[in-house]
């Protein structure tokens, strides 16, 4: 037996070779009809219901699936944002709210298909309605928000009429309606795949797609990349046609800077979580379309549980709201990208509307802050820490720094913690957090939704853990209040005592940076933040 | 021959027999070290903008982490007994079915990259011992110490952004595939073996050309201890007896150098070498992020930060019986270049 014999010479020139290999030119695709997108996670269910699902999910699921009425869009600062206001149909061909707004009727599209070729009927929307308030899934929360919570509200009058209706009138019934969740469903085909565990057939639909959506799905590798293909078929769009792009890859890229170089050399077409710098750098360069939209449902706090000492104290609140660097601490974490919620001025002490999220009437002041801390009977300040978790860390790290280095001159001494997102999770779920940071997001931000969702309650969204009953009751109260002026009032007075006990404190409303190709057209902010692919196309 | 071939199967057997108590440690350690980790995974996974209570029970309950400690073990034994290495919460796919798909990814990867750290480090080594001292050695050790102490994720983003975004001569990072080809018949899992069985060349370049630059940066970083290793034990072999005498009578230098020296030199490299494959094969993360490899490493990542518990369990039983399986084959590599070590 003879051992291989090397010769050195050759290895080196093999490895040259190799390298050499690796770097000849690739050849270039014809792929105009191709919309490549690329995320820094991945889609991991095709039901965007599942618990655990990602934004990713959500976007596909509003290619594959088409709900009865979808968000309208409009202009905001020059770019298109999704229009909570205006409710268009999308399987529904037109609807109709009662005078008493108890009940809704939508009239189905004669020529809405499944993509298997069958029509979509009000059967097949009841079952899905159905399914999303009684099985166990993501939808049933959701769509209680709206007063959506039995499947005895759901009546087929026809087989192109469905029924709603409600015990109250709730604003949020429609709207929710085009969220991501109630997507109409081929019920027949679910049908044949459920089991007697699983009469919503919550298992096969994950892993398989049974809609009239604008795409159908071609390949679907978990973690990986999805593939979607343009369904010829469908009209639902708004110049009732179908989608413009024939195909769609929605691939996972970790690295953001890998996402960067290859949106900016041009083998992708679409990228909208990219890293502050990146954007500003590609941006400058301006090869390159930057829609920075500021996500207008969306805020960042830092917040202090309102139940541990000292942060129950309410001159220990105001304290530290005047002791932070906001200016800094925006450009350090987000570039200055986005929409700050500090720094108003608020003429004769009151807000200025009943719109929330709004301008704190906030901007560091140390002195300030040293009387409140006096006020609160803690001149010498205290310790306490801060937290973020490790997802956020491009934008918190830098944050907390300026938090500590600005508390440390009234006397508080900040420990900054940096926990795993899981751990996280916990700790803000067991409230047993004192000071930390966090980002929320709402799909229907009204004022009342905020309120009674991240100001009410013992539950994990209460990050500020504030027990208020004057201020539960209002948002309670704003819920089903009709009329407009009272409705702007009631935002007026949370709006007010958020300013005075500021259970938290607002930072800003990060942008999202949609970055695409030159050629890219019809981009809108979607309130799931992601793209709807439907939206784009290819000039 | 056949006997010493017969050995080598039994001392085979014998050592996988005795690796299993071992590999049953692992697991009931991975185990509970995963319950023991903070972090409610239950909660995690319930991030939606209105995951209630109910929906974190309901999690917890699917993920069977309402029962307690003791019972989830043996729960998990019976499953492992099956072949049930339960389901990922992050993909939703059972945690078998996602190994299986990505275990040919970081292998292909491993492998390419410890092939051209061993074509570049055993010449690198030897021409480095047949001179120490001169200036061929220092260059070597300079080289070597640039490969390892730069981090395979900065080589691996230097390389893209050299290759990639500079001079457009690689294909885009992304995968083991162009995103536009389509991917031959699975039959192996191992992209560059599949095509060939197709006979689909093309489609063999396309994967070969996307697995250079991941496999160079993660060979750039095992060089360094695969050529010390070399040089050290040539060196030693250069000036054993053997050679001397080989010398003496007169052989070509080609002759002394690579059958007598090299050949008595290799066995500490396959050690070397069978420890860094399987180190590699759990160390490529980073590479594997850096590139969005779709192996097993950036899969285990994912799901420990995500505290998904099946496929971390999943991905530590993976790696233990591919480092007993690694540790078998070089103990054959060893009977095989060396019978007499076959002798017990």
């Amino acid at each position: 037996m003879r051992f291989v014999s090397f010769r050195p010479a050759t290895c080196v020139l093999a490895t040259a070779a190799l390298l050499l290999v690796a770097t000849a030119p690739s050849q270039a695709q014809t792929r105009a009809e191709t919309l490549r997108y690329v995320t820094g996670a991945s889609v991991n269910t095709l039901d965007p219901n599942i618990p655990g699902s990602t934004r990713e999910s959500f976007a596909l699921s509003m290619s594959t699936y088409d709900r009865l009425v979808a968000f309208g869009r409009k202009q905001l600062n020059g770019k298109w944002v999704f229009d909570l206001d205006t409710i268009t149909g999308e399987l529904a061909e037109s609807y109709e709210v009662s005078p008493d707004g108890l009940k809704l009727t939508f009239r189905l599209r004669k020529d809405a298909k499944f993509q298997d070729g069958s029509p979509v009927t009000a059967e097949d929307v009841k079952w899905s309605l159905d399914r999303c308030v009684t099985a166990p899934i993501l939808g049933k929360a959701q769509l209680l928000t709206g007063s959506l919570t039995s499947a005895d509200q759901f009546k087929v009058i026809d087989p192109l009429t469905i029924e709603v209706t409600l015990p109250k009138p709730d604003k949020l019934a429609l709207p929710n309606l085009a969220t991501v969740y109630p997507m109409i469903i081929n019920s027949k085909v679910a049908k044949e795949h459920a089991t007697a565990d699983d009469p919503w057939a919550t298992a096969w639909l994950k892993e398989h797609t049974a809609g009239s959506g604008a795409y159908v799905l071609e390949t679907f590798k978990p973690g990986e990349q999805a593939i979607i293909k343009r369904n010829e078929a469908w009209n639902r769009g708004s110049p009732s046609k179908p989608a413009f792009f024939k195909r769609v890859i929605i691939q996972s890229v970790p690295e953001p800077a890998t996402r960067a170089n290859l949106v900016e050399r041009g083998d992708a077409d679409l990228v909208v979580d990219l890293q502050a710098s990146d954007v500003q750098a590609l941006e400058a360069k301006g090869k390159l379309k930057v829609i920075s939209t500021p996500q207008y449902n969306s805020i960042t706090f830092v917040s202090m549980n309102n139940q541990i000492p000292p942060f129950d104290n309410v001159n220990v609140r105001r304290a530290i709201a005047f002791a932070l660097p906001y200016d800094d601490m925006f450009k350090a974490a987000l570039f200055g990208r986005g929409a700050p919620l500090f720094g108003a001025s608020w003429p004769d002490g009151k807000p200025l509307n009943g719109i929330y999220p709004f301008q704190q009437p906030v901007k560091i002041d140390l002195d300030k802050a040293r009387e409140y801390l006096k006020a609160a009977g803690l001149p010498e300040g205290f310790s306490t820490t801060f937290s973020f978790n490790v997802g956020q860390a491009s934008t918190a790290e830098p944050m907390a720094a300026l938090v500590k280095e600005s508390l440390g001159k009234i006397g508080i001494k900040v420990d900054i913690q940096k926990l795993p997102d899981a751990q996280m999770s916990t700790q803000i779920n067991e409230k047993k957090l004192p000071f930390f940071t966090e980002g929320i997001v709402a799909w229907l931000p009204s004022t009342d939704y905020f309120y009674r969702n991240f100001y009410t309650g013992n539950q994990r969204w209460n990050y500020s853990s504030i027990n208020n009953p004057e201020l539960a009751a209002i948002a309670q109260e704003a819920r089903f209040e009709p009329d407009k002026a009272k409705y702007e009032e009631d935002g007026r007075k949370l709006n007010a005592m958020h300013a005075d006990l500021m259970p938290q404190i607002m930072l800003w409303q990060p942008n999202q940076d949609a970055v695409m190709a030159a050629s890219i057209e019809g981009y809108t902010y979607e309130f799931h933040r992601q793209v709807d692919y439907r939206d784009v196309s290819r000039k | 021959m056949m006997t010493g071939f017969g050995t080598t199967m039994v001392r085979a057997g014998r050592r996988l027999l005795s690796s299993l108590p071992a590999l049953f440690g692992v697991l009931v350690f991975t185990f509970l070290l995963m319950r023991v980790l903070p972090g409610d995974p239950a909660v995690f996974f319930a991030s939606g903008p209105n995951a209630g209570k109910e929906e974190i029970e309901q999690i917890r309950k699917q993920m069977g982490l309402d029962k307690s400690v003791p019972e989830q073990l043996v729960f998990y034994l019976s499953d492992i007994g099956h072949g049930n290495l339960g389901r990922s919460m992050m993909t939703g796919q059972p945690v078998l079915k996602d190994l299986r798909e990505r275990l040919p990814a970081s292998l292909e990867l491993t492998f390419t990259a410890l092939l051209i750290a061993l074509i570049a480090a055993v010449p690198l080594g030897v021409i480095a011992a047949l001179r120490p001292g001169s200036v061929v050695d220092h260059g070597v050790r300079l080289f070597c110490a640039l490969g390892v102490c730069v981090p395979t994720f900065v080589s691996g983003l230097l390389l893209i952004y050299v290759f990639y975004y500079l001079l457009g001569l690689a294909p885009d990072p992304t995968g083991r595939i162009d995103v536009f080809t389509s991917l031959p018949p699975q039959r192996t899992g191992f992209l560059m073996v599949d095509f060939l069985l197709v006979g689909d060349f093309e489609g063999w370049w396309t994967a070969a050309r996307q697995l250079i630059l991941p496999a160079v940066s993660m060979a750039l970083f095992v060089i360094a201890p695969l050529a010390r290793i070399t040089r050290a034990s040539m060196l030693v072999s250069l000036g054993s007896d053997f050679v001397r005498t080989a010398r003496s009578v007169g052989l070509s230098w080609r002759k002394v150098v690579v059958t007598y020296a090299l050949r008595n030199a290799i066995l500490p490299v396959i050690t070397i070498a069978g420890i860094v494959f399987s180190t590699m094969l759990g160390a490529n993360v980073l590479v594997e992020k850096v590139f969005s490899w779709p192996g097993v490493a950036s899969y285990a990542l994912d799901a420990l930060l995500s505290s998904d518990y099946a496929p971390v369990q999943g991905f530590v039983l993976l790696m233990a019986s591919l480092f007993v399986l690694v540790n078998l084959v070089v103990d054959i590599c060893y009977g095989i270049a060396d019978p007499r070590v076959s002798i017990e």
